[in-house]
């Protein structure tokens, strides 16, 4: 038995992948196998909506592409974080502790 | 929107697509492969790696709408620095745009000729089924000797290439009954000629079905400009009758302002048209097919049928007739009939000078974008530090290449948008300097081709210019531009190498167009000096035409003794006038370099006929006094005499070429023997009428067919045996022979007030308009080799000074050292030398593969002339060694406590 899965919350995607890159370069299928992995399987990122995103990230300069082999002998394009990307990532993550904090303080107050 | 997707492919949005597709089918296959390892089924781990995308289609177009969006505002960001950049450096890009703009602006401007005489199609429906029809006869190798009327019959009703076919007959026409009387060029042609080229009357109608008539039709059709010239514009004009050579004909219709017959005619466009069948007269009725009076046929193919296809079943179609008619076609003569495409036909002669004038200026623009490019590789020394900043803060290589490239675009798109506003500017300045001849000229113009071509040239010149410096900043390693950058030279020795080489091919190329300059200057000199076999100054000559009505009753100049009375008395007159010394009168064709020919095969008494090696000559009839006055040199015999009239001996006199020809051991055997034309001469109708005439004389030979043609044989007959329709007066001058074209027009009407007179030049005018074109070419392409000189000489010299002004620390310990001027001189010129000899080799190599192109373009030269080459390459050498020089000259002034200094 698989556990539910919740797919990712729009605009984390965009923290989870910058974070995900910051471990070093990894390309699209990758990144999807690796956040499943680290959420025990509970956070499932959507191909329809992650690549939009890595191009939409990568025109903003966080993270930039090149083409490689992968481990298995494949062609794959592979990202990175940018210096601009490992900027927006502290933002981010910060901004993510912020909600968590104030999501918390709202349920221990109720 | 195709515009918009050679953008996109321009800049390359179309890989970034492809890339996409790549990208997602490698995440698929690696699912997939995972899949398989976890134990599922090929299929269904295929399905699940698939079913994961969703709507594949959509999130492929989510994401590409993400690149291109991207794309856009990054270049917007591009241009805006860019902009910024170029405001910055006004100095820099004010001289940039201007030597761009000079460049785009001369390509664009040679373009827009080569556009509308080379490349748009003639202006009618299916251009490519229009051609002109030619009779060549193989045998005598002689070309367009005319078509006969059942030979165009044969064309037109059983041939099966042809949906329609027509005769095109250029003429002179006399309109009277205005105050004076006016020639207008006139054109006869059958009556399907409009509707076989598709052209309607702007104001009543062409031809109807009843036109079609043996003779002349009552209706002619005139021209836009005629209709302005002659009736004002006048739109009730239609009906009207005019009075062309004596017969009454009804305006029926005014042509489109933009038609011109697609042909060439006799001086001007044509004014007048009119049809006939010309098979009545004052054409020989009935026609006989020896007789070959059709000037020239236009025809239109059927649909379907290719150039090549129509030109075999033609083929076929005359060995039929030469079977069908041995007696008019002796198998051995050869006769053909010859398609060429009617666009070709009418601009073929220009083709080569248009394209070498292109590839010259193109080459001169080419020369500007590598001067551009080492000047700013010079600055990207100074832009090094703002590129390592950048890199070092994370901008990609491609970005600093992608922004160094706008900036070079926008450089040039803006020299572009001024080049095209000056080139539109001055249009009509620019097109008085193409010769007045060039076919087409009157359809210059701007359209969305030439557009295009400033469009394109524009980006592609950004691009060759802007590439080589960009990817050179691109290669700035950033640690070493930074702690380097602060001497704030920074320029690498393989940088500078890249501009030697850089100048080195600009000196080759200058010296491809310098020498390729040089071979038609030698050429035009050569023409100069050709001694035409008359005396061009002082000469003045005039045109006449005796109108030929319909109906001969009506011709008051039917007989030839009518005629004779006629030019005698204006000999009498004209000669008498103050100021003249001499005149003389002679055919149509006896005008030299008039492109009016009329030539014949003849036969030498007592020779065995080859018929397989025809002789043929030009004809010409001139007066007794027509050599004396053109100081034509007499060699052998005597020249004709009035008494050489109608009621004489028939007699003729040949020119120095063919009595070389058939009278090889001497020239003087010729005279005495007889020969007979082998054709019909206008207003006979069969070769045997022709009579044996005995030669009397040799003379000088004459240029007729222009300075740079062979000297074809001539045969010349006295004028008042065969007194012509259409004469031409010469007279030699006294004085300035420009007050005497009024006199001659006054004592001529004199004789026949119905009689107008055209075409007044002098010999001079005449001989300088056919060098015009010769002229232009050579004008043109002196000034861009010229101007390619003088930018490979800016550009040695500029890097010459860079590399000085990169040395002046180096120089100075010299000096100080005790080196002196001489040394520093020899070094510069050591420098100097190697680019210099580079670029020459390079150079002479290349004219050695190109100037063949140039090969009907000149004249007594070879396209390899060694003299040609080896003084320009020495004056090329000469130049650029002395613009090398000058900065070293400059060096050996430098105080070394200053130079030292020097940071």
């Amino acid at each position: 038995m698989t556990k539910p899965k919740s797919d990712v919350l729009q605009g984390t995607l965009a923290l989870l992948v910058l974070k995900t890159l910051a471990q070093g370069p990894m390309h699209g299928y990758g990144i999807t196998l690796h956040i499943q992995r680290v959420s025990s399987d509970v956070l499932r990122v959507e191909e329809g909506s992650l690549y939009p995103a890595l191009h939409r990230m990568e025109q903003l300069r966080w993270i930039g592409a090149e083409w490689r082999m992968s481990e298995n002998n494949r062609r794959a394009r592979y990202y990175r974080l940018t210096a601009a990307g490992r900027k927006q990532l502290a933002e981010e993550e910060k901004n993510w502790a912020r909600l968590t904090e104030a999501v918390a303080a709202v349920l221990e107050c109720a | 929107m195709s515009w918009l997707s050679r953008l996109k492919s321009l800049l390359q949005v179309q890989r970034l697509e492809h890339d996409l597709d790549d990208e997602l089918l490698s995440h698929i296959e690696m699912r997939t492969e995972d899949n398989l390892a976890v134990g599922m089924s090929p299929e269904e781990a295929r399905y699940d790696a698939q079913r994961r995308f969703g709507n594949l289609t959509l999130l492929k177009e989510e994401t590409r709408a993400v690149d291109i969006v991207g794309w856009m505002e990054a270049t917007g960001q591009n241009l805006r620095y860019a902009g910024r950049m170029l405001r910055r450096n006004p100095g820099f890009t004010l001289a940039a745009i201007l030597t761009l703009a000079l460049g785009i602006g001369a390509n664009v401007a040679i373009f827009t000729l080569v556009e509308a005489v080379l490349l748009r199609p003639l202006p009618f429906p299916h251009p490519d089924q229009l051609v002109r029809v030619y009779d060549d006869i193989r045998s005598s190798n002689t070309h367009d000797v005319g078509m006969s009327v059942p030979e165009l019959w044969d064309l037109r009703d059983r041939s099966e290439v042809f949906q329609d076919i027509s005769v095109i007959f250029p003429a002179d026409a006399n309109i009277t009954g205005g105050e004076r009387p006016e020639r207008v060029e006139f054109l006869g042609t059958n009556a399907n000629y409009f509707t076989m080229l598709g052209v309607h009357a702007q104001l009543g109608r062409t031809y109807a079905p009843g036109d079609a008539l043996p003779g002349f039709s009552e209706a002619v059709v005139i021209s836009d400009a005629y209709w302005h010239r002659g009736f004002g514009g006048d739109p009730n004009v239609i009906g009207k009758k005019i009075r062309v050579d004596g017969d009454l004909y009804t305006i029926t219709g005014v042509l489109p302002p933009d038609f011109h017959h697609p042909g060439r005619t006799l001086t001007a466009d044509v004014d007048l048209w009119a049809t006939t069948g010309f098979a009545a007269p004052p054409f020989p009725a009935p026609p006989v097919r020896a007789v070959r009076l059709l000037p020239g046929v236009m025809g239109r193919l059927k649909p379907g049928f290719s150039l090549a296809q129509a030109q075999a079943q033609l083929d076929n179609f005359v060995a039929q007739l030469t079977r069908q008619f041995p007696d008019e076609y002796p198998l051995a003569a050869g006769w053909s009939i010859r398609l060429v495409p009617a666009q070709q036909d009418l601009v073929g002669n220009v083709r080569t000078e248009l394209l070498v004038l292109f590839a010259a200026v193109a080459s001169v623009l080419l020369i500007a974008c590598v001067n551009l490019a080492n000047l700013l590789l010079a600055r990207s020394a100074s832009r090094q530090r703002e590129m390592a900043i950048r890199l070092a803060v994370g901008a990609g290589r491609s970005r600093l290449i992608t922004q160094l490239l706008t900036e070079s675009i926008l450089l040039a798109t803006i020299s572009g948008v001024a080049a095209l506003i000056t080139v539109v500017w001055l249009k009509s300045s620019l097109l008085h300097l193409a010769p007045a001849n060039l076919p087409r000229l009157s359809e210059v113009g701007f359209s969305l081709g030439v557009l295009l071509f400033a469009f394109l040239m524009s980006i592609l010149t950004g691009v060759v210019f802007g590439l080589a410096p960009a990817l050179q900043a691109a290669r700035t390693s950033h640690r070493s531009a930074l702690s380097e950058g602060t001497r704030g030279a920074g320029t690498s020795n393989h940088q500078l190498k890249f501009s030697r080489i850089l100048v080195a091919s600009e000196i080759a190329v200058s010296l491809v167009l310098l020498i390729g300059a040089g071979l038609l200057v030698r050429s035009f000199e050569h023409v100069l000096e050709v001694q035409p076999g008359f005396e061009p100054h002082h000469l003045v000559t005039a045109k006449i035409w005796l109108a030929v009505p319909n109906d001969p009753k009506g011709d008051p100049y039917f007989t030839p003794e009518k005629r004779a009375a006629f030019h005698q008395e204006i000999l009498r007159r004209i000669s008498a006038l103050p100021g003249v010394e001499q005149a003389a009168i002679g055919n149509g064709t006896s005008l030299p370099i008039d492109f009016n020919h009329f030539q014949s095969p003849f036969i030498i008494e007592n020779r065995p006929l080859d018929v397989e090696r025809t002789p043929v000559a030009e004809i010409a009839t001139v007066s007794a006094a027509y050599f004396s006055v053109l100081k034509t040199p007499l060699l052998h015999g005597r020249v004709f005499t009035d008494s050489d009239d109608t009621k004489g001996q028939q007699v003729a006199l040949i020119d120095e070429t063919l009595a070389h020809r058939y009278w090889p051991s001497s020239d003087s055997d010729a005279i005495g023997q007889r020969l007979q034309l082998a054709v019909a001469r206008r207003g006979q109708t069969s070769a045997a009428q022709n009579p044996w005439v005995r030669i009397v004389g040799v003379v000088g030979n004459i240029k007729s067919d222009g300075l740079d043609a062979a000297t074809p044989p001539h045969i010349y007959f006295p004028v008042f045996q065969t007194p012509p329709y259409s004469a031409v007066v010469f007279l030699r001058a006294t004085g300035e022979p420009g007050v005497l074209s009024e006199a001659l027009r006054t004592e001529i009407q004199h004789v026949d007030p119905g009689i107008p007179v055209f075409s007044v030049r002098t010999m001079e005018t005449v001989v300088s308009t056919f060098l015009a074109e010769r002229r232009f070419a050579l004008e043109l392409l002196g000034i861009f080799a010229g101007v390619a000189l003088l930018l490979a000489s800016i550009g040695i010299y500029g890097i010459m000074a860079y590399t000085f002004s990169r040395r002046i620390n180096e120089i100075g310990i010299r000096i100080a050292m005790g080196a002196q001027r001489t040394d520093i001189f020899r070094m510069a010129f050591e420098e100097g030398a190697v680019t210099i000899a580079l670029g020459v080799g390079a150079g002479l190599l290349g004219a050695l593969a190109l100037t063949r192109f140039l090969e009907s373009m000149l004249f007594s030269v070879k396209a390899t002339d060694p003299l040609t080459f080896g003084t320009i390459a020495a004056l090329l050498a000469a130049v650029t060694l002395l613009a090398c020089l000058l900065p070293a000259h400059r060096a050996t002034h430098v105080d070394p406590l200053i130079a030292l200094r020097h940071e």
